[in-house]
């Protein structure tokens, strides 16, 4: 019989703030639109905050509560992402969690020389073969900016082809201005029926960052415009080194987060009320030995796990960062920081968690990093599967079978449920003889035969003619614009 | 005396810039020469700061208040040690290229700068060529620092040299280059002369090539 009054834990239940917390923050933030408010340098933002309740001054923007508030109700609760595979395989809503790379390193590591080098086009093109491949990746971001396009302004274009070419799971892009995203996006209707197809069906979300503290410059504003006025997802991520750019102290950070957030809440709000989206947040340390801003510290999963708890309350979906490091090589520290970043990005419920993959502290690119985390997400997943205490995991009735001195191996209640165990693809756990004779080889080892196999063997889906004739024609029609 | 000399190093080393600021006004109006305060009170200080930084003992927030408090008594001493001829550390004219609004990068590579004992000018950010050649041309400097955060204002950085020789005074001034995306290649490349991987190694980098 089932007991009265019972609670069942499905999984594991993660949180870092409380509710009161959560509005401890939030009235902050709120505090410091209206008293400090933010900088605004673009044209059109400040005409749309001038013709609303929105105090103008200059460049400064101070937002009154109300006009906050009216504007936080408009966004989706639920965004779907269908890639050009035509699966609608991200579903953001609510502690769904899907995993990424990063965007715009500028070096990758080349696995013939050794060294860092420029990240160059053909090595988008791998990492995106490669998070088409691997099944814990769920979107892809560039995870490198094309150093060989013919021009700067117009880098972000090829970048695009790049990804497409490897990868045809859904994306998260980058784009130099408002034109670029333009340009991104007429490419990606190509694929998913027009731009009205479009809406229902994005392909991708565009990454946009404001300069913390509290600075939204030119192209980023122009950027978020364009997607609110397309209805294309967007996420305006606050980039915030805490004892730099931002308070020393995890909540003082999260309050001028949350603020240059909200900002972007209420211009997207002024723009065309209900774009899709989404609450960001690299939220880490500034190193104070080495200036670095740290993608392995302890505090930028403790902050994002933190944000993360603040976009569930407010209703937002968030994009969040786990599987990086500082560390200039994969090795011990990069699996230690990526697992710990990962593991917390994971429990906290946050729905895109990107940089997955980023070694030297965002700088540099490495596939073996990919690899190494496809594994790291495999574990962590399996934690999400939590505990179930139905009587057939109880187990009751085998026990007494099996009885004192029994075994379990043969039996058909082991043979139906060790499944649902994980099974390693790259650690090992075998026996010290079998180690030695299979040449004793280190994770790092097999990072690397694997990294070289898929180099290898995986051909992802290939575009079709017409279709590449037509993102050709965008591109070509860039360059031709800015050639003049 | 050298008992004096000895606390403002001591104050400088601790951080505090409001006395190592009176100290050395008060020495230098006691009648302290002024190459004396400099190197054996603030320069003395500014030594041990830089030996804990390198060994991991101390930190960047507590760096960045010995080279505010170093600054603070170089104000002091400048127009005398000028007047004195002492060798000086000189000028650095500092900025954000044009299309670039990141600012903290390169303000922490100045606030190491004035730890060196460096007059800093600090031009702010999203610059035009210009203002750079017409910084160099009003203080000239013996450096001049650009920051670029992106790889898109990273061309930037050459725009302004070919500019600074356009106006014949590039050579005038030794131009250090930083910013995450840019390298020790991408310096050479663009003609630059100097790299600075980070705040510390551009300031002894600086001081190798004016050779203080």
């Amino acid at each position: 019989m089932e007991k009265m009054n019972q609670t069942i834990q499905k999984t594991p239940q993660f949180r870092v703030l409380t509710d009161q917390q959560i509005e401890k923050i939030y009235f902050s933030a709120l505090e410091v639109l209206e008293r400090c408010g933010a900088d605004v340098f673009q044209d059109e933002a400040i005409e749309l905050f001038k013709n609303s309740d929105a105090v103008v001054r200059g460049n400064r923007v101070r937002v009154p509560v109300s006009l906050v508030e009216r504007a936080l109700k408009t966004y989706p609760n639920k965004i779907t992402l269908k890639g050009r595979n035509g699966k609608r395989s991200v579903a953001l809503q609510k502690d769904h969690v899907y995993f990424g790379t990063g965007s715009d390193l500028p070096f990758t590591y080349d696995r013939e020389t050794g060294e860092r080098r420029r990240t160059l086009y053909k090595d988008i093109v791998n990492a995106a073969r490669f998070v088409d491949y691997l099944p814990n990746y769920d979107f892809f971001m560039s995870h490198g900016i094309v150093g060989d396009a013919p021009n700067p302004l117009t880098y972000d274009r090829h970048q695009f082809m790049a990804m497409l070419e490897g990868c045809t799971k859904p994306m998260v892009v980058t784009s130099v201005d408002g034109e670029g995203l333009e340009d991104i996006w007429k490419m990606a209707c190509l694929f998913q029926g027009g731009e009205e197809e479009f809406r229902l069906n994005p392909m991708f979300v565009a990454y946009i960052e404001p300069i913390s503290p509290l600075t939204n410059d030119r192209t980023a504003v122009e950027k978020l415009l364009f997607a609110a006025e397309k209805g294309i997802p967007a996420m305006y991520t606050p980039c915030p080194s805490s004892g730099a750019t931002a308070p020393a102290t995890i909540p003082g950070m999260l309050v001028q987060s949350l603020a240059e957030t909200l900002l972007a809440t209420v211009l997207c709000y002024l723009k065309k009320p209900g774009m899709p989206l989404i609450m960001g947040g690299v939220t880490t340390v500034m190193d104070m030995r080495t200036t670095t801003y740290s993608y392995g510290a302890p505090e930028l999963s403790l902050a994002s796990a933190a944000n993360t708890d603040i976009s569930k309350w407010l209703g937002l979906l968030m994009f969040s960062t786990g599987g990086c490091t500082d560390s200039k090589a994969v090795d011990e520290q990069a699996a230690a920081e990526s697992t710990l970043s990962v593991l917390n990005a994971f429990l906290s419920g946050a729905n895109l968690v990107h940089d997955v993959g980023y070694i030297d502290s965002g700088v540099n690119a490495s596939l073996e990093s990919l690899v190494m985390n496809e594994e790291i997400i495999g574990l962590v997943r399996q934690i999400g599967k939590g505990i179930n205490t139905d009587p057939e995991y109880l187990a009751l009735q085998l026990i007494d079978e099996a009885g004192p001195g029994g075994e379990y191996v043969t039996k058909d209640h082991t043979y139906e449920h060790w499944r649902e165990w994980y099974f390693p693809k790259l650690q090992d756990r075998s026996d010290w003889e079998t180690w030695c004779d299979n040449g004793k080889k280190t994770m790092l080892d097999r990072v690397n035969e694997e990294t070289q196999r898929i180099l290898d063997e995986y051909e992802p889906e290939p575009i079709d003619d017409g279709i590449r004739k037509d993102l050709k024609k965008i591109i070509d029609d860039a360059e031709k614009r800015h050639s003049k | 005396m050298a008992e004096d000399l000895g606390k403002i190093a001591e104050a400088l080393i601790a951080g505090k810039v409001e006395e190592v600021d009176k100290m050395t006004k008060e020495s230098l109006d006691g009648g302290v020469a002024a190459e004396e305060l400099l190197n054996k009170g603030l320069i003395a200080g500014m030594d041990v700061v830089g030996q804990r930084f390198k060994a991991g003992d101390m930190f960047i927030p507590e760096v960045l208040r010995s080279a505010k408090a170093m600054s603070a008594g170089m104000e002091h001493l400048r127009p005398a040690l000028a007047e004195s001829d002492t060798k000086q550390a000189g000028t650095l004219v500092i900025g954000t290229v044009e299309g670039d609004l990141h600012d903290i990068g390169k303000n922490l590579v100045g606030m190491m700068f004035e730890g060196a004992g460096f007059k800093v000018v600090n031009l702010g950010i999203d610059l035009k060529p210009q203002v750079f050649v017409d910084a160099v041309k009003e203080h000239k400097p013996q450096l001049l620092g650009m920051s670029a955060l992106l790889t898109t204002t990273m061309p930037k950085m050459g725009e302004t040299i070919n500019a600074l020789k356009e106006a014949g005074v590039r050579d005038q001034v030794k131009i250090m280059v930083g910013g995450a995306p840019v390298t020790e290649e991408y310096a050479k490349e663009i003609g630059a002369d100097l790299y600075g991987a980070n705040a510390a190694s551009s300031v002894d980098k600086g001081k190798a090539e004016l050779g203080l």
